[in-house]
């Protein structure tokens, strides 16, 4: 139950900064929404505290599932170089993040 | 079909090496600082590849899946690496196609930029893995693989302008990346697995593993840009070069639908509860992609309308899920990819020469550049689906599919539906890309040009002289692409071959879940 309310605060708190003008705020948005998908990786596998899933250390019984947390390790690296892209793409350029539209050379 | 147990024909472990060679070209390209090493590079990956793809499309023939799990760990719980014809078609279909854009992007000189063999490499990377790959997390990380790159190749081939643009296409990206993750996620949550073949194998899907399923087939809609998710697309692809803009479109949006043919294909066998849904995006996508086009005033985004029409089109396929239409949307898929970016190469040399692609500064080039205006004419042909090209088989294929039911029973309503779309979709294609040709190929003699400062952006109109002309060298690669669609037309039976053999494995997936969950 703390894990879905924390998805959807995680969410709704992203969707909300995503959707302002400024890259920094939406790369803020972005990493709350990615957090948020962590956790719901984590939610498929089972959420209760269990063992470490070593073997040899843990009896298979009361040990976590590997394949979530090996899911959420992969997607936070992932996630943590685009969010690195991300800000230099917000640091590049001039400083029309919160008053001018992109420019996409289209003709209006 | 029971085929005895053979052995196969080579080791499928060798199947790592069509990603770790790319991979590897990737890292060296980085270390060595060579123009020609380069070079090399870039061409000599996707040849090898397609070299490869090639032998397994004829391994494919008497073999049907080649599977390997990385690791040596038990089979259905490592990653298995799974070729079928599918699989090697599209390998080879992208391969032909990267070869000609990175043909072209060395002729503009875009090959020099930092970096830009290496991205591409690694881009090829991600698309390779994520056609051969047989388990769903590992297909969302090679799709990261694949798009990481683009955004930095989206941004490195511009100028500030494109840095908007940019930002806009990594937000896009990584959202829709992140429903991909969180569906895998509840696809793992539901069913205990995400591999592909131990999906397929189960014998009913409940309905909560359905849905999830259908969360990673919206994440890869988007991705391929059906509407109404297609403006992401539409407005950030012509804003990069040209030769880049071919290079994405034969590799992200096609991946993505790849994904969709093989989920839909090789999971579920039989039309899931939402097929109205897909139906529906389908017809829209034919449809707005098509009627898009009348409003665009720049050559390239007109065509990346018609890449949403093409996506729709693609999935009239799995929308009917009958072994002959998914042949005709894999031969359509095939079609798309090499008419599109031909089209996209030809008008990058226009491009190029002229300095724009702005209808209302371009005019009259069908008497000053007749070579280009033969091919572009054979192009737009394709894209409608007119004769001499592979674009009227495709449309034909799926039109046939669409109005003949398997089960011999008469023409459904959603085949009616559909069969209205695609034929109204060509004749707003064809006022669209009428306009297109007027706007560019008619008109009066141009007399003035826009001259590219080789790293320094668009000058001013320039008056136009004699000897500007454009080169042969930058239009080859599209001419091959194109030449490719006509030889389609003139002799379709060997790619209807492989494209039915394809389609026959994913709906009769018998073979792919012995290959995955065999001994293997």
């Amino acid at each position: 139950m703390i894990l879905a309310v924390t998805v959807a605060v995680l969410v709704t708190g992203g969707v909300y900064l995503t959707l302002q003008r400024s890259m920094v705020r939406a790369v803020f948005g972005m990493t709350m929404i990615s957090h948020a998908a962590n956790f719901m990786l984590l939610a498929s596998g089972v959420s209760a505290w269990r063992g470490e899933p070593i073997n040899g250390r843990t009896d298979v019984a009361v040990a976590a599932d590997p394949l979530p947390q090996a899911f959420v390790l992969t997607a936070i690296v992932i996630t943590l170089a685009i969010t690195i892209f991300m800000l230099s793409t917000a640091v590049f350029g001039h400083d029309d993040d919160q008053y001018r539209l992109p420019e996409t050379g289209e003709e209006r | 079909m029971e085929n005895p147990p053979v052995a196969a024909p080579v080791d499928p472990a060798l199947l790592l090496l069509l990603v770790a060679v790319p991979l590897a070209a990737a890292a060296l390209s980085t270390l060595v600082k060579s123009r020609t090493f380069d070079r090399t590079l870039l061409i000599g990956v996707p040849v090898f590849v397609g070299a490869a793809a090639v032998v397994l499309l004829v391994i494919h023939a008497d073999h049907a899946v080649l599977a390997h799990s990385v690791g040596g760990y038990l089979n259905g719980l490592a990653i298995p690496f799974v070729s079928d014809s599918f699989a090697a078609l599209l390998l080879l279909v992208t391969s032909v196609a990267s070869v000609l854009c990175g043909w072209f992007l060395i002729s503009t000189g875009e090959d020099q930029y930092r970096f830009v063999p290496a991205l591409i490499l690694m881009m090829l990377t991600g698309a390779y893995g994520t056609i051969l790959t047989g388990d769903l997390f590992n297909m969302f990380v090679f799709v990261e693989v694949m798009v990481l790159p683009s955004y930095a190749l989206i941004a490195v081939t511009g100028t500030w302008r494109r840095l908007g643009v940019a930002r806009m296409f990594v937000i896009v990206n990584l959202l829709t990346s992140t429903l991909l993750l969180v569906g895998v996620g509840f696809v793992y949550g539901t069913t205990g697995t995400v591999n592909i073949g131990t999906l397929a194998a189960m014998d009913e899907i409940d309905a909560p593993g359905q849905l999830a399923l259908g969360l990673v087939v919206v994440a890869f809609l988007i991705k391929a840009g059906a509407v109404p998710a297609h403006t992401w697309l539409v407005r950030s692809y012509p804003n990069t070069s040209a030769g880049m803009m071919a290079l994405f479109s034969a590799l992200h949006s096609k991946v993505a639908i790849y994904a969709i043919f093989r989920i839909y294909g090789t999971v579920f066998g039989e039309p899931p509860a939402w097929t109205w849904a897909l139906a529906v995006v389908a017809v829209a996508s034919i449809l707005v992609g098509s009627l898009s086009g009348m409003a665009e005033n720049r050559v390239r985004n007109t065509l990346a309308v018609q890449m949403t029409s093409g996506v729709g089109h693609i999935l009239v396929g799995v929308v009917l899920l009958t072994s002959a239409a998914l042949q005709a949307g894999i031969f359509y898929t095939v079609h798309h990819i090499l008419t599109m970016a031909g089209l996209l190469l030809i008008f990058g040399a226009v491009e190029q020469t002229y300095g724009t692609g702005l209808y209302r500064k371009l005019t009259g080039l069908a008497r000053r550049e007749k070579a280009t205006a033969v091919l572009v004419v054979l192009g737009l042909f394709s894209l409608v689906g007119l004769p001499p090209t592979s674009g009227l088989w495709g449309k034909v294929g799926l039109v046939v599919a669409a109005a003949v039911p398997t089960d011999g029973e008469s023409t459904s309503v959603m085949g009616w539906v559909l069969i209205a779309a695609i034929i109204l979709g060509s004749v707003l294609s064809l006022f669209a890309l009428i306009r297109l040709w007027r706007g560019v190929f008619w008109g009066e003699d141009p007399d003035t040009y826009y001259p590219d400062g080789r790293l320094t952006g668009r000058s001013r109109a320039t008056t136009l002289t004699a000897d500007v002309r454009i080169p042969t060298r930058l239009l080859v690669p599209g001419a091959v692409l194109i030449g490719l669609s006509v030889v389609l037309f003139i002799a379709p039976q060997p790619l209807i071959d492989v494209t039915q053999r394809s389609a026959d494995g994913l709906l009769s997936n018998g073979d792919y879940i012995r290959a995955v969950l065999g001994h293997g």
